[in-house]
């Protein structure tokens, strides 16, 4: 019932929105409306959970194809669900203040998309996975297309066919897989029972893996992700980074592990590299970078990268830390994007040369944004911390030499926010008028910020979804060579 | 217990309390409202600190608070630490820091950020109580993080000026880089132990043996974070920068307290290092090299919190040479007595420096002996102290130090003798520049309010008799400090002296000549000038070598930030638009005319793509299911 009244809330909203047109006042407050209804929903879900995993509905569809109607969460699709909803409220705010073209279109869009991505987390069937996957690709798609920034309609069309190339690999090796599972179900149950030779699984997991790696995106297909973040409308940038990338992040966890074990173990060393190399990489390119939107957008890379990394060691500290993780770095970019945006309405550009000098008129404005360079540093007591240090852990016990480049990274990630956070607003004061931060953008961060606290001291309240879910993942698959 | 409880979660919450204030009310609160209140707090946190320190049994006691992080089999509590060792930090440090937070009152009050200035102090104040009162290594990183933060935030206090921002980045990165040695420390620790309760893993380290590779490799990576925070080689060119604060920070953070972190870690683990002679020949040697690099460039500093902060980079490397041979009393003493002393010099330089308007220079100072009495006098016993003549405090703490060392390292002491010579040179250089002689600058030179001269005249009193902590017993007394930390620090156990009384007051002996003779130069070179052409600025290679810290900063700039730079922009340019993007721009340019083709067929139609999709879903099922 919750499960489909979050599927159905934004899609009613977004409905309302296409037909009706009201004005932009009308169709943000119905839109924020609907996703605080899905942020209750997502509370009350999370209140409910006893630890186990819930299957809410079962049944045949298509039988043929293997789709049948396979809804529940355990505890990390939940996680999941709650990222989406507590960030969406966020999301559709940032319209109020940095508004972009139509409000009735890009709200319908947005809760379209929203939609979507509930339905990713909340669905068994690797089918019905692949539909809402791309399904959620479609209004996004639309968004960046009509109302990006400049070179917006090569950029989208690349990323958008690049993530579908990814897509129809997916698309590929669910089909093969299902053929091979008990009773040609296509739910991940059967997938995971499905007896697939250590030879097939060793090319199966590329196909499988590219769909994921293009998503969050990891090193050496990220290729699309930087001008994408950086063209997009600030909305939307915040969708493909706090919550599409982690679709990638859930699909290693729902598919790779389940059904691929061998394959994946047999990658793992490999895949793990290209995960650090590619973080390391991003963030040493983030130093230098002059435009401070793109600078987000690769430390959402090299964040994006350890993650996955940690992913891929096949231990409780490494899984819990990435899922949990997923959560931490949502905020972050949800927190982080908006600033560059408040920055784009005050200086009107991205470029660091056009900002600077300053703190002394934005002093509201500078508190904020160091307290949240402090979360994208995972300073202890805020919310990114706990996931490092159990990233790490998990890295060590794979290899110490993983270990020792994945906490490079802390270095590289304190090089790097802290020179952006110099250049955004110290130096000789400068003498233009600029306002700081005015009560509603206020309002929008120190909700952000208490998340952020909370979560850094209380991180249980996180861990405690995945930490039984990943014990039994753990479980239900032999130990690894 | 629930009173102890009580008071042990008061001493961190107290200044966090205050740091919430200030900070909120920063806007509504007069300049001497903010800070009498967060000297308040901190005050407060320090009678907090003295009742339990006065109702301490002697024992360990665990203050559970909550559990933080929890994993399967990972549970790492929230909770303090509360015995001998943690008191003792807890005690000396909200003292010094009250102290230093009222004199702020007074030398920060014209500042327009006054308010922030105290909420940024007080969460320092946090952040070092919960360092040195973790249970546990990951609590004590919270503090250890979180002083760095605030050390960031301090040192570029006066954001306007570049050159203060980059310091203060400069400090961070550098104490990041320690910081990976200790993060992989405690990933290490953690597998290996299953806990990083201090408590639990000084029980289980005896089971694996001295010289053991794993105890080596954790102790080695600890001590790569303690040199990071405690400025020693390779990792302290960070701290004379960071001078660009306000002297009060200088006083408090960069000299008193934050610095001694990195000995007080070791201290805590001791018996880690114990079980790893390796790490203790390692940590000697970087400490001895430390403390004479220190007083070297110490000698050619015409800054005078420059000459300050070489000392104070000098001093820490005693601490860890102590350290190194099993010293741990020692080290331990030679903390606190440098937290009196040192913070006393950091406050009187900056009630010269205040008393100048603003000038830093010694080349412009001279004669303030009589303008300035009680920082004159306060800041002579400073010197007396620092330069080790009994029977000030310096005296004893420095002496145990030498007298450790002499046993089984005496180059290391001979070195140490001469680092005191050089100590003694470049403190009492400064001295006679300061205050004697005739004044060589155009300012009009003023005492400094009382509310700066108090606390200078009560760390006076400190550096003075600070001595009595840990009498010798060569001098009839009983070593309190050694007794007190026995409690609390195994490493203490392991302390034997056995030279014998008339070596020991040879020792001393040697030692005091050799740094009165280096006084008596001093003063031959600098007592009384009046006008100061001995100390031009081209001098001699040696010197200005010297003078640069042997270059040091110019080496990490052609080795590691310069390439870093070059690095970061090639990835970029290179990797990122002239690889990554062109090698993919094949999906590009299909998929440009693609969207021109349909867009001349289709214009952008949503249900086109999703039934195109669908098509595909179900032509490749359809595929599968007749395959099958």
């Amino acid at each position: 019932m919750e499960l489909l009244a979050l599927l159905l809330i934004p899609l009613v909203a977004g409905s309302i929105l296409l037909v009706a047109r009201p004005a932009a006042a009308t169709a943000r407050g119905l839109a924020f409306t609907s996703t605080l209804l899905t942020l209750a929903v997502v509370l009350w879900l999370w209140y409910n959970w006893t630890g186990d995993a819930v299957t809410v509905l079962s049944r045949d569809w298509v039988p043929a194809w293997g789709l049948r109607l396979s809804f529940g969460y355990s505890g990390i699709g939940l996680l999941m669900l709650v990222l989406t909803g507590v960030l969406y409220p966020f999301i559709i705010a940032t319209g109020y203040k940095q508004p972009v073209g139509d409000a009735s279109l890009v709200n319908a869009l947005l809760l379209y998309c929203q939609a979507a991505l509930f339905g990713v987390f909340m669905v068994q069937n690797a089918i019905l996975f692949y539909i809402f996957f791309e399904t959620s690709l479609i209004p996004i798609f639309f968004l960046l297309l009509r109302w990006g920034g400049e070179h917006k309609r090569a950029i989208t069309v690349r990323f958008f066919l690049y993530t579908l190339m990814g897509g129809l690999a997916l698309l590929f090796s669910i089909a093969y897989t299902t053929l091979q599972a008990p009773g040609h179900s296509a739910d991940f149950s059967a997938l995971a029972a499905a007896n697939i030779p250590l030879a097939t699984q060793k090319w199966l997991f590329w196909t499988m893996f590219l769909a994921f790696a293009i998503k969050m995106p990891v090193f050496p297909f990220h290729s699309w992700q930087p001008e994408t973040y950086t063209m997009a409308p600030t909305q939307g940038t915040m969708v493909l980074s706090a919550i599409m990338g982690k679709m990638g992040i859930y699909g290693i966890v729902a598919f790779l592990y389940p059904i691929l074990p061998e394959g994946t173990a047999y990658w793992q060393d490999f895949v793990i590299w290209l995960c650090l190399i590619g973080a390391l990489y991003a963030a040493v390119i983030a130093f230098r970078q002059e435009n401070f939107k793109r600078l987000v957008a690769y430390s959402s890379m090299s964040h994006l990268g350890l993650m996955a990394a940690a992913l891929f060691t096949w231990n409780a500290y490494g899984i819990s830390g990435g899922l949990y993780q997923t959560f931490a770095h949502g905020v972050l970019m949800i927190c982080l994007f908006y600033i560059v945006g408040m920055m784009n309405l005050r200086v009107g550009s991205n470029r660091f040369a056009d900002m600077g000098g300053l703190k002394t008129r934005m002093f509201r404005f500078a508190l904020m944004f160091m307290l949240i360079v402090g979360n994208a540093i995972s300073m202890p007591l805020t919310q990114s911390f706990p996931g490092e240090w159990l990233m790490f852990n998990g890295l060590w016990q794979l290899n110490h030499w993983m270990a020792l480049a994945g906490v490079v990274l802390i270095i590289l990630g304190a090089v790097y926010m802290l020179y952006a956070y110099q250049r955004v607003l110290l130096g000789p004061d400068r003498d233009v008028p600029i306002a700081d931060a005015d009560d509603q953008e206020h309002f929008f961060l120190v909700p952000l910020i208490l998340i952020i606290f909370l979560v850094g001291l209380f991180p249980n309240l996180a861990l405690s979804l995945v930490d039984g879910p990943v014990q039994h993942l753990l479980n239900a698959i032999p130990p690894l060579p | 217990m629930v009173r102890m409880d009580l008071l042990a979660t008061l001493v961190p919450a107290l200044p966090l309390l205050g740091t919430l204030v200030t900070g909120f009310g920063r806007r509504k609160l007069s300049a001497y409202a903010a800070g009498g209140l967060a000297s308040a707090m901190v005050g407060l946190s320090f009678v907090c600190s003295l009742v339990l320190f006065l109702g301490h049994d002697g024992g360990t006691h665990i203050v559970h608070l909550f559990n933080w992080i929890t994993v399967a089999d990972m549970n790492i509590p929230f909770a303090f630490q509360i015995d001998a060792l943690s008191l003792w930090m807890m005690l000396f440090v909200t003292g010094v820091a009250t102290l230093i937070h009222i004199y702020s009152i007074g030398y920060m009050h014209d500042d327009p950020r006054v308010a922030t200035f105290f909420a940024q102090l007080n969460l320092f104040t946090f952040a070092m109580m919960l360092l040195v009162m973790g249970s546990n290594f990951l609590v004590t990183f919270i503090g250890w993080e979180g002083v760095g933060l605030c050390s960031y935030l301090l040192i570029g206090f006066w954001y306007t000026n570049p050159g203060y921002n980059y310091a203060g980045r400069k400090a961070f990165v550098m104490n990041r880089i320690g910081d990976v040695g200790m993060v992989l420390a405690m990933t290490l620790m953690f597998l290996q132990f299953g806990t990083l309760e201090y408590a639990q893993i000084m029980d289980k380290a005896g089971s694996f043996g001295a010289g053991n590779p794993i105890l080596v490799m954790c102790t080695l990576l600890l001590f790569l974070g303690a040199t990071g925070k405690s400025a020693q080689i390779p990792l302290l060119t960070w701290l004379p920068d960071a001078m660009a604060g306000p002297t009060p920070v200088s006083a408090l953070i960069h000299a008193a307290t934050m610095v001694t972190a990195g000995v007080f870690l070791v201290v805590r683990s001791s018996v880690l290092y114990e079980l790893a002679p390796y790490t203790q020949e390692v940590v000697l040697w970087i400490g001895v090299a430390t403390a004479l690099f220190g007083a070297t460039v110490g000698l050619f500093q015409n800054d005078i919190k420059k000459v300050l902060a070489y000392s104070t980079v000098s001093q820490l490397g005693y601490m860890f040479a102590a350290v190194g041979v099993g010293a741990y009393s020692a080290g331990m003493f030679h903390v606190t007595t440098h937290a009196f002393f040192k913070a006393l010099l950091f406050l009187g330089a900056g009630s010269v420096i205040h008393a100048l308007g603003g000038e830093q220079d010694i080349r412009r100072m001279g004669g303030l002996r009589n303008k300035t009495k009680t920082t004159y006098i306060t800041f002579l016993v400073a010197t007396l102290a620092i330069a080790g003549i009994p029977p000030l405090s310096g005296f004893f703490s420095k002496d145990g130090i030498l007298a450790g060392t002499f046993e089984g390292h005496p180059v290391a002491w001979a070195i140490l003798v001469l680092a005191a010579v050089f100590t003694s040179v470049y403190m009492f250089r400064l001295l006679f520049l300061t205050f004697f002689g005739t004044y060589r600058g155009t300012a009009s030179p003023h005492e400094s309010p009382r509310v700066m001269t108090i606390p200078l005249v009560i760390l006076a009193v400190l550096s003075a008799i600070g001595g009595v902590l840990n009498i010798p017993h060569v001098f009839g007394g009983n070593e309190w400090m050694k007794q007190h930390l026995m409690t609390a620090v195994d490493g203490v156990l392991n302390e034997h002296l056995s030279i014998t009384a008339g070596t020991e007051f040879t020792l001393m002996g040697i030692t005091l000549v050799l740094v009165l003779l280096g006084a008596w130069y001093a003063w031959k070179l600098y007592g009384g000038k009046t006008t100061l052409d001995g100390e031009p600025d081209d001098m001699p290679f040696l010197k200005r070598l010297i003078a640069r810290k042997w270059m040091l900063d110019e080496l990490y700039a052609y080795l590691v930030e310069r390439p870093f730079g070059w690095l970061s922009r090639h990835f970029f340019s290179i990797g990122e638009d002239k690889l990554a993007v062109p090698l993919t721009a094949g999906v590009g340019e299909t998929s440009y005319r693609f969207g021109d083709w349909l867009r001349k067929i289709h214009t952008g139609n949503t249900s086109l793509y999703l039934f195109a999709m669908m098509l595909g879903v179900v032509v490749l099922l359809l595929i599968t299911w007749m395959g099958a």
